[in-house]
């Protein structure tokens, strides 16, 4: 854990929610037939209101241990907490999805059939916990917190890739999760967008210290948002170091420049070079 | 910087974002390029508001002169965001404010003027940009929404979202604008000619025998027709009922038993499992397999046409909306499901409007099939209709009334499939716009 972090932990005792523990998980497909073999043995702590990114080669097993804490399928062992609650294990294969963990997705997922607003407010109307009003109020005072005021009566098809992403991450905070999940989120942004949306998720992040579990290929973006990093052996999945990002926290586009930033990068390039060329050449053998 | 890059950022911020791509276009040939140092003072309050600016790079920091009310009159200003703004409002040409760049920083600035006359040539774009201003000023600025108030309108009417009605109206008029409607004229013209020429004029070995076009436009708007069918007699109209009502019941019973069928069959593997294998061995049978059977089944001369009709729909309907929802992206239930929808919730939510696209495409489908097994349904049993005119008119000897019966069922045929996708875009607004917005 970096020690911004610890200093911040102490200072908010029991304050943050979401500490994510993963224990000895293994994940394998089909295990009957091909029996694809996704994660192995991958044991990993996430502290509470940590930015943890999960960097690593492409088809490692990222995605899938992310859709294990989300709920979306099965693990075949190991077991996986939330705050020292059990999410899933050998009792209960599949976790609950549920809205103190909610998804960003790769390619986005706001219903293109409801407004910008009607999306934000999804998650509130679903659970009926307020009333109707209540809802869109609050709807409307956080996308204008996220500077998203004027697309409210928009279609997600109408606005930019960079709002749309804006409005998703709304969409999740309006329902005060523990953990935010991002399943590569920026990856189709070209890399102005990026920057700004980089900047964005931050400030957002200052406002609502919540865990977030982020899958990247981008070492910038990286080392640029989170407290670690944890860089993933090629598959199966397995955390194979683990880097403190000890720049400290708020950050702005100004650590880009910082000597500290490229050591970061130089020491990261290494290690994840090594594990590509790891999964390219296991790639040719199966291929 | 490029025009490319120019129209990026146009469209990255909040006023531009929904303008369509020539007019960005025309908005960035406008823009000049301009880049500051940290420190320069861009404008001072009270100078001439000549030019509104798009921060590209850097930062900007934007003071409010004392005397408006703000709840915040300072303000930064990052790439993307729009300042300036006193440019292009309708009385107040001075600037409210002062900037100053913080570090070095580059711009893009618009003639105020220059873009609201781009403005008036096209109005409806010109009102949301400035409505969006209005908003802009009065959100992020703070300013009361006097101050906004002031940015210029350019339709007459208050511009309102597009829906239904609007929207048609909006799209005929693109439509006579463009040149679709006379190509469409043109293509009546020469099939008209071909026939005229062909049977009338050089009276061709095989077309000799078929009624011509004087002879059936004669028939078909005359008072005293000789075969007893025209646009005033009420037997005509009465055959156009019978058969619409068919349709009517027909499709009315495949959409309300196919579409929830497709959706379940979708929705639910084991339901799907028990009911599809039936499904796809029924559905190869051709409808007019079925005739004897629904002949014998069914009373009367009514209801066997109707099934026939009803038959053909059913099975477009059901396959296309079970399709609709197995395209469904499966981020968008997981997306539900991490929102704390139920199961029935996220049907309702996401497998009903999530397969409507496919299942509008199915009952485009179904409807034209309804008419088709319709014909042959009346041609074989029954009374009246379309299809009973064409077949009786062949026995007894009155071509030119297969002709006009023909006519109308394409001029009906087409009606009702236009108004089956009218229904589909006015329950599906988010991809009209969507797809307007790509220039389709
Ligand atoms: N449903 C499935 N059945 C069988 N194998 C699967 C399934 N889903 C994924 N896999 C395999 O498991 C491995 C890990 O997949 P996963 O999607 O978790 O990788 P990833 O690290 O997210 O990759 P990327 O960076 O490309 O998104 C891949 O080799 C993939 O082929
Ligand atoms: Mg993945």
């Amino acid at each position: 854990m970096s020690a911004v972090l610890q200093k911040a932990d102490k200072a908010e005792k029991g304050a943050l929610k979401g500490a994510i523990r993963i224990e000895d998980v293994v994940k394998i497909y089909d295990p009957e037939g091909a029996a694809v073999m996704a994660v192995d043995h991958c044991s990993l702590d996430i502290p509470a209101g940590e930015i943890c990114m999960i960097v690593g080669p492409s088809g490692c097993g990222k995605t899938t241990l992310l859709n294990a804490i989300a709920g979306f399928h099965s693990i075949s062992s190991g077991k996986i907490f939330l705050d020292n609650e059990l999410l899933c294990g050998p009792e209960k294969p599949m976790a609950q999805p549920g809205s103190d963990r909610i998804v960003v997705f790769q390619n986005g997922a706001l219903f293109p059939w409801k407004s910008n607003l009607d999306n934000v407010a999804f998650g509130p109307l679903m659970q009926g916990k307020l009333g109707k009003k209540e809802i869109y109020d609050k709807a409307r005072s956080m996308m204008a917190d996220a500077g998203l005021s004027g697309t409210e009566h928009n279609f997600p098809g109408e606005v930019s890739s960079g709002l749309r992403r804006r409005v998703e991450i709304v969409r999740a905070l309006m329902n005060e999760p523990k953990v935010l999940l991002f399943d590569e989120p920026y990856r189709a942004l070209d890399s102005l967008t990026k920057s700004v949306m980089h900047e964005a998720l931050l400030e957002i992040y200052y406002k609502n210290k919540v865990t977030i579990f982020f899958i990247t290929h981008d070492l910038e973006e990286a080392i640029f948002l989170g407290h670690r990093l944890v860089i993933m052996s090629s598959r199966p999945c397995k955390p194979k170091k683990i880097i403190d990002v000890d720049i400290p926290h708020p950050r702005d586009y100004s650590v880009l420049t910082s000597t500290r930033y490229r050591q970061l990068m130089d020491e990261t390039i290494e290690l994840v070079h090594e594990e590509a060329k790891k999964a390219f050449s296991a790639g040719e053998k199966e291929g | 910087m490029d025009q490319n890059q120019t129209v990026a950022l146009l469209k990255r911020s909040m006023p531009f974002q929904t303008v369509p791509g020539e007019m960005l276009d025309a908005i960035a040939k406008l823009a000049r390029y301009e880049s500051y140092a940290r420190g320069d003072v861009i404008y001072h309050q009270g100078d001439f508001a000549d030019d509104v600016y798009i921060v590209s790079s850097g930062t900007v920091q934007h003071t409010l002169g004392i005397g408006f009310q703000a709840t915040h009159p300072e303000k930064i200003l990052h790439s993307g965001d729009v300042f300036g703004w006193a440019a292009v409002l309708d009385n107040q040409r001075s600037r409210l404010a002062k900037t100053v760049c913080m570090e070095r920083t580059e711009l893009i600035r618009i003639n105020g003027e220059e873009l609201i006359n781009l403005f008036r040539a096209s109005p409806e774009t010109g009102d949301i940009v400035m409505s969006r201003f209005a908003t802009m000023i009065n959100k992020e600025y703070t300013l009361p929404e006097e101050v906004a108030g002031h940015v210029p309108h350019f339709t007459q009417v208050p511009v309102t979202m597009a829906t239904g009605l609007t929207l048609t109206m909006f799209r005929l008029s693109q439509w006579l604008k463009s040149p679709k409607p006379y190509l469409m004229f043109t293509g009546f013209g020469i099939l008209l000619a071909t026939w005229y020429f062909t049977v009338e004029v050089w009276k061709l070995p095989r077309f000799a025998d078929m009624p011509g076009l004087t002879v059936v436009m004669k028939e078909w708007f005359s008072k005293d027709p000789v075969y007893g069918l025209s646009i005033y007699t009420p037997e005509y109209y009465q055959h156009i009922w019978v058969s619409v009502r068919r349709i009517l019941i027909a499709f009315f019973l495949a959409t309300v038993l196919g579409v929830p069928l497709g959706l379940f069959l979708g929705w639910s593997k084991t339901f799907r499992e028990y009911v599809f294998p039936v499904f796809e061995t029924l559905r190869p049978i051709p409808i007019l397999a079925w005739v004897p059977l629904a002949i014998l089944m069914f009373q009367g001369s009514e209801t066997p046409v109707i099934f026939l009709t009803f038959l053909a729909s059913f099975y477009a309907t059901a396959l296309n909306t079970m399709l609709g929802v197995e395209t469904i992206d499966e981020s968008y239930s997981r997306a539900a499901a991490c929102l704390g929808a139920s199961k029935w919730q996220t049907f309702k939510e996401v497998i009903v409007p999530g397969a409507m696209p496919f299942m509008f495409t199915g009952l485009q489908i179904s409807i034209g099939v309804a008419w088709f097994s319709l014909v042959a349904g009346e041609m074989v049993s029954g009374e009246f209709g379309l299809g009973y005119v064409i077949n009786t008119s062949y026995t007894m000897v009155r071509y030119p009334t297969i002709v006009i019966g023909m006519i109308t069922l394409g001029i009906v045929g087409y009606t009702s499939s236009a108004l089956v996708r009218m229904a589909g875009d006015y329950m599906m607004q988010w991809r009209v716009r969507e797809l307007a917005l790509g220039g389709r």
